[in-house]
């Protein structure tokens, strides 16, 4: 995924990008998606970003928070200007199980070769519905810095909804993790 | 130049590519140089041992680095044992990344990655790839390179002014910047196995490096490499160059492999290897892995279940019989690892079969109580039990 925030600056600098600000309060996220957010954020967004939304609060080069809002089965997780990379495309598919999602998204954050150790994974009501959390550490391959990070899902539908927040460990990610807990408390899944 | 561009040039020459039969002959006798005295830093080879310096500097401080003592020594020695006269200079680093990949830089900051040590089956097969990139050190071949690329990149830049002339200048110059390495490459490989038989190594085995790391790639891509990557497209073709290191060994006869210590040294890691193997995602690479250390004995009980992970997630028709036989196999060992019996739990579960699946899951939280998801499984557990 940083290789994609380098390609985002590179882009940011062209003129391609664009960060939209978005404002404290409720947000429809996408059609089915809606969060609840204090403090403002920025969005980020170019061509080739999707799936997932990147938003940021210090910075993209700093911390990520990613939301993936109603991926389908087949679907290819990582962004879509990745995909003719040699690297492996992660898939989901709408059988799997918690433990395959993770698995997933374990894989989707390890494709830039930064390690991932999965912390803790428990069961947790997401967006009304019955879903996961999980905590992990990464190593970013590109800059070395050790990040902490947290993760929420559920699948509605045979649709996979997820938020997935990392920043670097010492300062940024305990300066925000409450308030993304904050956020996937109120992820409402319609 | 661009500073990507010359750290390429610095730290390049990947454990690599190359070959035709013309180089396979015999060499018998090399004459390493002395050790290098430090570069003027107003030459352009001081300037990159400058910022070689600077990523050594950062690369020291990285937690990506394995800092384990007793292993960092021993690849060390082997790298001293090959360097021979040049040991002082040369500086070991091991590096947790999965792929397959060594470097040395003209300064004598050398890089080993885990997916390499993962993929070694002994010492002498480490040594060859060691051996490798030190002959690319000897050879001076990362300054060369950068001459190199400084002056093609020069050439392109005149020729790039004349519009579709140019473009053809500038694909001209990759190639031949290409080709140019080949030569580097051939040099390294001959050099490499010279070191590698002075120092005591059975040369026949660098050849298998090559050969398995064919195997994989063959397998990922469902063709030959040449035919997918266009790397490999300008080169030799990988089978020619096994097949000419099969034949340098044949001058050089005689050697240990080193078997037993290279496991018994790398034992202790494996299970953290493997773990960053398969989130690469590459299953049928990493199942040509597993099968191959499977066939040749290495840890059995760790192999069986990470090939088991590996059918598990890739989720093909019939993958969960063959995730399924090789966790049982792995719990037949008298201390299989704990996520045996998870796997064995959770595709139980998934098939409706509930006492196995109850009993394959808390067996799993009995040796492990702490494990991450020790939480979500008592979800299972409990319901399974209601």
């Amino acid at each position: 995924m940083n290789k994609m925030f380098l390609i985002a600056l590179a882009l940011f600098v062209a003129g391609c990008a664009t960060v939209k600000k978005v404002e404290s309060g409720s947000n429809m996220v996408s059609e089915h998606l809606s969060i609840n957010i204090e403090g403002n954020w920025n969005h980020l967004d170019f061509p080739g970003i999707k799936p997932a939304q990147v938003w940021t609060m210090e910075g993209v080069t700093v911390d990520e928070f990613l939301i993936y809002s109603g991926i389908q089965g087949g679907q290819v997780m990582h962004p879509e200007n990745a995909s003719s990379s040699k690297l492996k495309n992660f898939v989901f598919r709408s059988a799997m199980q918690t433990e395959e999602i993770v698995s997933l998204l374990e894989g989707v954050l390890s494709r830039d070769n930064s390690t991932f150790k999965l912390l803790k994974l428990e069961p947790y009501p997401f967006g009304g519905k019955k879903g996961f959390r999980f905590e992990y550490e990464r190593i970013r391959k590109v800059d070395n810095v050790q990040l902490r990070g947290i993760g929420f899902g559920a699948v509605d539908k045979g649709e996979l909804y997820a938020l997935l927040y990392h920043a670097p460990r010492l300062t940024f990610f305990p300066r925000h993790q409450a308030r993304v807990e904050a956020i996937a408390k109120t992820a409402l899944i319609r | 130049m661009k500073r990507r561009r010359f750290l390429a040039a610095g730290g390049a020459c990947c454990a690599g590519l190359a070959t035709n039969n013309a180089w396979a002959q015999a060499i018998t006798e090399y004459a390493a140089p002395h050790r290098f005295d430090r570069p003027d830093l107003a030459t352009d080879e001081g300037g990159l041992w400058a910022l070689m310096d600077r990523e050594e500097k950062a690369l020291r401080r990285s937690p990506l680095v394995v800092r384990d003592e007793k292993l960092k020594t021993y690849v060390q020695d082997i790298a001293c044992r090959l360097g021979s006269d040049h040991c002082p200079d040369i500086r070991t680093f091991l590096v947790r990344t999965p792929l397959f990949n060594a470097s040395m830089a003209p300064n004598g900051m050398m890089q080993i990655w885990t997916g390499l040590l993962l993929r070694v089956e002994n010492e002498a097969q480490l040594a060859a790839v060691i051996g490798h990139e030190i002959g690319h050190y000897l050879q001076r071949h990362s300054v060369e390179r950068l001459r190199d690329i400084k002056s093609k990149t020069a050439f392109g830049q005149v020729l790039g002014l004349f519009g579709l002339v140019g473009a053809l200048g500038q694909i001209a110059v990759a190639a031949s910047a290409f080709a140019y390495g080949r030569e580097h490459e051939r040099d390294a490989d001959r050099i490499g196995a010279f070191l590698m038989h002075r120092a005591g190594y059975d040369v026949t085995e660098s050849a298998k490096v090559w050969n398995n790391l064919l195997q994989e790639t063959t397998a990922r891509e469902g063709k030959e490499p040449e035919q997918t990557a266009p790397l490999f497209a300008t080169h030799p073709a990988p089978p020619e160059r096994r097949d000419d290191l099969v034949q340098l060994a044949k001058s050089l006869p005689g050697g240990k492999a080193g078997g037993e210590a290279y496991a018994e040294r790398t034992r202790p890691f494996l299970d953290g290897w493997l773990q960053d193997e398969v989130k690469r995602g590459q299953y049928a690479e990493s199942l040509v892995l597993l099968s191959r250390h499977i066939a040749g004995g290495v840890a059995p009980e760790l192999m069986r279940y990470y090939r088991g992970e590996v059918y598990r997630l890739r989720g093909q028709e019939g993958d969960q019989d063959l995730a399924l036989a090789d966790y049982r196999t792995s719990a037949l060992n008298p201390n299989p690892p704990p996520p045996v019996f998870r796997g064995i739990g959770l595709i139980s579960r998934q098939r409706g079969q509930r006492e196995e699946a109850l009993q394959a899951l808390s067996r799993y939280l009995e040796l492990a109580p702490e494990a991450p998801d020790s939480a979500f499984i008592k979800t299972y557990i409990s319901e399974l039990s209601s």
